[in-house]
């Protein structure tokens, strides 16, 4: 466990963050299938397949890589509903 | 056999966080440094991974008084880490083993370098008596602890090469999960959960024998416990839940704790959606289940959230836990097919 960088500003279109949230969707599940995931689909449940931990390890590495800590700003984490509302949280950010 | 044990070094190596001290650093942990002295007597080399500056190296290195083969400090995944430590040190991976008090951290490695042998802390404080470790005498206790891990390791390769979804793999390694209401002989395990589950508790308050007996005996309260096991071995009582039954007003879950090493492997998933099953049952409109919210239980929020159960309008109980509730009017979750009711209340 170590002290939190601040990370780079977020400049990136939701599209762009899109592809990025996709290959590190890709990155934390080992599965290849999810580099199409489309930006409505549920991440949780029968949608990508999300679970607690996948999720957790998700938002560690959105927090490293672009700076935003979404499960510190998002108590409900409805953040975490689609790749879509992810990509729009970080951009917002 | 493990050659290099790789480190962690906040909260672990050391009794605090590098970073966060004001003038002297953390001590060593004192327990873990007796494991460093033992393992370095032995022939164990010993290396850090850590996302402290460098500075943080050369502290450690003095207040231990070992020294440490390789040391990778950065913002980089803890995998590539233990990777370019294994490439130093020409080591293969799968004799290394790593040692780090995060689960997230632990997680990562684990699915990213399944032969690495990852280990809590708590769980290196006894990894000098197992046979990974060389040590002169080998445990009983020792022997069946590296069992357990070498099948974790088994399962973590499994997972790594499958490539299909969550529930796919719970699936194709047989995994079973029984939720059931506890007996007098699970309370000891129960008050270990509770003292020791800080990353998956909903309330983290360690509780006693004597407390949790008495909701057995009661008509108002359930003390449910979830155990776990698939192909790969058994890990016996690895959750538990007090749930509070409130008739046809809201019913509430007090505590819901996991231990660690059952996280990814939908348990949290199917206890969270069998209570919301059951409150329905018993007439429930509503689910309410109060949780501390910190850094470290995310994964707890993440499975509340994916549960459907909410935090409006920043209602807390009275400890000051945010209330994560949900309607049970409709649109109830499903147990999947491995998950067994041994209570008959769904």
């Amino acid at each position: 466990m170590g002290t939190r960088r601040d990370g780079p500003a977020v400049s990136a279109s939701p599209a762009a963050l899109a592809d990025e949230l996709r290959r590190l969707l890709v990155e934390v599940t080992g599965r290849a299938d999810l580099a199409d995931l489309p930006t409505d689909t549920p991440l949780f449940g029968a949608g990508a397949g999300l679970d607690s931990l996948t999720g957790a390890m998700l938002l560690r590495r959105v927090h490293r890589e672009f700076g935003v800590d979404v499960a510190g700003e998002d108590m409900n984490l409805d953040a975490m509903e689609t790749l879509g509302t992810l990509a729009a949280f970080i951009a917002r950010r | 056999m493990i050659k290099c044990v790789v480190w962690d070094i906040d909260n672990t190596l050391l009794d605090g966080i590098y970073l966060e001290s004001t003038g002297q650093p953390p001590d060593p942990d004192q327990e873990l440094l007796a494991v460093l002295h033992t393992l370095s007597g032995r022939g164990i080399l010993h290396a850090l991974a850590t996302r402290n500056p460098a500075e943080a190296v050369d502290y450690v290195q003095r207040a231990t008084g070992v020294r440490f083969a390789a040391a990778e400090c950065g913002w980089d995944s803890k995998a590539d880490a233990i990777g370019r430590i294994a490439d130093e040190l020409s080591l293969g991976t799968d004799s290394l083993a790593f040692i780090d008090d995060d689960m997230l951290e632990r997680a990562e490695v684990a699915a990213a370098l399944p032969q690495v042998l990852v280990l809590t802390p708590e769980d290196a404080i006894q990894a000098p008596d197992w046979p990974d470790f060389s040590p002169d005498v080998v445990t009983s206790e020792g022997r069946r602890r590296a069992d357990m891990y070498a099948a974790r390791q088994r399962r973590q390769a499994e997972a790594a090469s499958f490539g299909g979804s969550r529930d796919e793999f719970l699936r194709r390694v047989g995994t079973r999960i029984v939720i059931g209401l506890a007996t007098q002989e699970d309370l000891p395990r129960l008050r270990e959960l509770s003292v020791r589950t800080h990353q998956l508790n909903s309330a983290d308050v360690p509780l006693t024998e004597q407390e949790l007996g008495t909701l057995t005996g009661s008509a108002e309260h359930m003390l449910v416990i979830v155990a776990l096991a698939d192909d790969f071995g058994d890990d016996g009582l690895v959750g538990g839940a007090i749930v509070e039954r409130n008739g046809f007003r809201p019913w509430l879950v007090p505590v819901v704790m996991m231990s660690c090493r059952a996280l990814g492997r939908g348990v949290l998933d199917a206890l969270l959606a069998w209570m919301c099953l059951v409150a329905a049952n018993g007439g429930a409109p509503e689910l309410a289940v109060p949780c501390l919210v910190s850094e470290r239980n995310l994964p707890m929020r993440l499975a509340l959230a994916a549960a459907g159960l909410r935090a409006a309008g920043g209602e807390t109980s009275p400890d000051g836990r945010a209330i994560f509730k949900r309607s049970l009017e409709g649109g109830l979750p499903e147990l999947p097919e491995w998950v067994h009711d041994a209570t008959g209340l769904r």
